[in-house]
C-alpha cells in the first residue's frame, strides 16, 4: 500500500468509528453551543460590540474545540490499547499519523460548521467571510500540530493537562495571521497562513516518526 | 558555552586523575562570573555615557539584550541536543538539552523583566493600554519551554521522556521565529536592532560586549553545573538500582 492509501485507510477507519458510535461530534457540537451561551453572559453585548468581538469568539472556541477533538484522536486509541496494534501493521507511523490528523481535521471542520452559523444566531451578527476563510485554512495546520502533541501527550501522565500547555503557544501564529486577515492586509495574511500550513505539516510529518516510536 | 560543557565532562572525574575536583572548578567559575559581572557593572554604569534622549533607563539595554542572546543560545542547545539524541540515542546530548532548558527559561524571564522596567518610563507603558508584539512573542517563547520542562516531568523517565522532549524542543525552536516574525509583521512598538547596523556608539558597544561576556560566562557555568548534577543523579539512581537488585537476589537465596 502506498503512503496515501494507508493514510486514507486510517482516516476512513477513524471517521467510520465516529459515525457508528457518534461520540465525539455530538459532544463537541454541544461544547461549541455552550461556549456561545457563556459568551452571551460573559460579555456586555450590544449591536456594535457583538460585531467587534465575533471574530475573537470564533478563534477562542475553535482553539478550545480543537484541543478536545485532537485530544480524543489518540486518547481513544490509547484507552483501547489499539495504537500498538495499529503500529504493528506494515503501515508506516507517519502514514498512520497523517490519517489520524486528517480524520481529526474533518471532525474539527464539522464542528466549525456548527460554530459559524451558531455565532450568527447567538450574537446576531454575520462573521466576516475573511475570518471564516482564515479559520478554515488554519484547521489544516492546527490539526497537524494538535495531533502531534496529542500523540505525545497520551504517552505521559496528565495527558489532558499537557496537550493545551503544548499546543496553545505553538498555535499562536495561526491566530496572529487570522486576526491580521481582518485588518486590511487580507491577501498577504491568507498567503502567510497557507505557507504556515505547509511548514507545519512538513515539521509534524518529520517529527511524527519519533513520537510514534515504541 | 561549549567550553562550559566540555569542562563538564571532566567535572566528576576522580581528583587523582590529574584534573582538579569539581568543587575547585566550580569555585573558579563562580569567581570568574563575579569578576565579570563586576566589570560589566562598571562598564554599564560608569564607563558608558548616558543616553541623551532616554537618560539612565537606557542602561537596561546592556543586560536586556545580553540575556535575550543567552536565552536563545540555551534554546539552541536544547535544539541541538534534541537532534543529536534522536539520531543516536546517546544520553549525553539529552542531558545537555535537559540542563540548558531551565537556564534558557531563567534568562527569558530576566529579558522580560528588564524590558518591562525599561518600557514603563519610555513608552509610558501600561499593559492594559499598550500591546507590544515582542512582549507577546516572548511570552509565547516562555510558554513553549515551560511546556518542554513539563513534558520531561510528566513523561515516563528514561528513553520516552528524552524522545518526547526532543520533539518538543525541535518543534518549539521552529515555531519561535515564526511567532517572532508574525507579530513583527503585524505591529510593534519595540525598537529596531541597533547593534548589527552600527548605530551604537563605540563606548556603548564596549559596555555591551563586556556585559554579554559576563552573561554568557554565567550561562555556561549554570548549564555545566546542571549537566554534572543530572549525570550524578543518573549515576546515583543506577547504583541504587544495582544495590536493590543485589539485595533482592540475596534475599531470594536465603531459603
Amino acid at each position: 500500500m502506498t503512503f496515501a492509501a494507508c493514510a486514507l485507510a486510517v482516516a476512513r477507519k477513524d471517521l467510520l468509528t465516529e459515525w457508528r458510535s457518534r461520540e465525539v461530534l455530538p459532544a463537541l457540537a454541544q461544547f461549541v453551543l455552550l461556549a456561545l451561551v457563556v459568551t452571551l453572559f460573559a460579555f456586555d453585548l450590544d449591536a456594535a460590540s457583538a460585531a467587534r468581538i465575533a471574530p475573537g469568539v470564533l478563534w477562542l472556541v475553535v482553539l478550545f474545540a480543537g484541543l478536545v477533538a485532537f485530544g480524543r484522536a489518540f486518547a481513544a486509541e490509547k484507552e483501547q490499547a489499539s495504537l500498538e496494534a495499529l503500529l504493528l501493521t506494515p503501515a508506516g507511523p507517519v502514514a498512520i499519523f497523517a490519517g489520524k490528523a486528517l480524520a481529526a481535521a474533518a471532525v474539527l471542520l464539522a464542528c466549525e460548521a456548527v460554530l459559524v452559523p451558531g455565532i450568527g444566531v447567538f450574537l446576531g451578527v454575520g462573521l466576516p467571510p475573511l475570518a471564516v476563510a482564515a479559520v478554515l485554512l488554519s484547521t489544516v495546520g492546527m490539526a497537524a500540530l494538535g495531533c502531534l502533541f496529542s500523540a505525545l501527550a497520551v504517552q505521559t501522565r496528565a495527558r489532558e493537562l499537557l496537550l493545551p500547555v503544548l499546543a496553545l503557544p505553538i498555535w499562536i501564529p495561526f491566530v496572529v495571521y487570522g486576526a491580521a486577515a481582518l485588518t486590511g492586509r487580507a491577501p498577504q495574511a491568507l498567503a502567510n497562513l497557507l505557507a504556515l500550513d505547509i511548514l507545519v505539516v512538513v515539521v509534524a510529518g518529520l517529527a511524527a516518526r519519533f513520537v510514534l516510536d515504541d | 558555552m561549549t567550553r562550559g560543557v566540555g569542562g563538564g565532562k571532566g567535572f566528576a572525574r576522580p581528583a587523582q586523575g590529574g584534573s582538579p575536583p569539581i568543587s575547585t572548578r566550580l569555585r573558579a567559575a563562580v569567581i570568574g562570573c563575579a569578576l565579570a559581572f563586576a566589570a560589566a557593572a562598571y562598564m554599564d554604569f560608569v564607563f558608558a555615557p548616558e543616553d541623551s534622549l532616554q537618560g539612565p533607563v537606557q542602561r537596561i539595554f546592556y543586560l536586556h539584550v545580553s540575556s535575550a542572546i543567552a536565552a536563545y543560545a540555551c534554546f539552541a542547545l536544547v535544539l541541538i541536543g534534541g537532534i543529536l539524541y534522536l539520531r543516536r540515542e546517546d544520553p549525553r546530548p539529552d542531558r545537555l538539552a535537559r540542563a540548558a532548558a531551565p537556564v534558557g527559561l531563567l534568562f527569558t524571564s530576566v529579558t522580560f523583566v528588564m524590558g518591562m522596567i525599561w518600557a514603563k518610563p519610555i513608552w509610558n507603558w501600561d499593559p492594559s493600554k499598550t500591546w507590544d508584539a515582542r512582549l507577546s512573542s516572548t511570552a509565547v517563547l516562555w510558554a513553549v519551554y515551560a511546556g518542554y520542562i513539563l513534558v520531561r516531568r510528566f513523561a515516563p523517565p528514561g528513553r520516552t521522556a528524552a524522545r518526547l522532549a526532543a520533539v518538543v524542543g525541535i518543534v518549539g525552536f521552529v515555531d519561535v521565529p515564526v511567532v517572532h516574525f508574525s507579530v513583527l509583521w503585524w505591529r510593534t512598538l519595540h525598537p529596531q536592532p541597533v547593534i548589527e547596523t552600527g548605530a551604537l556608539p563605540a563606548s556603548m558597544l564596549a559596555a555591551w560586549l563586556v556585559t554579554l561576556l559576563a552573561v554568557l560566562l554565567l550561562t555556561g557555568t549554570l548549564v555545566a553545573t546542571r549537566y554534572v548534577t543530572e549525570r550524578n543523579r543518573e549515576l546515583a539512581e543506577a547504583r541504587r538500582d544495582r544495590h536493590e537488585l543485589v539485595r533482592l537476589e540475596s534475599a531470594a537465596e536465603v531459603p
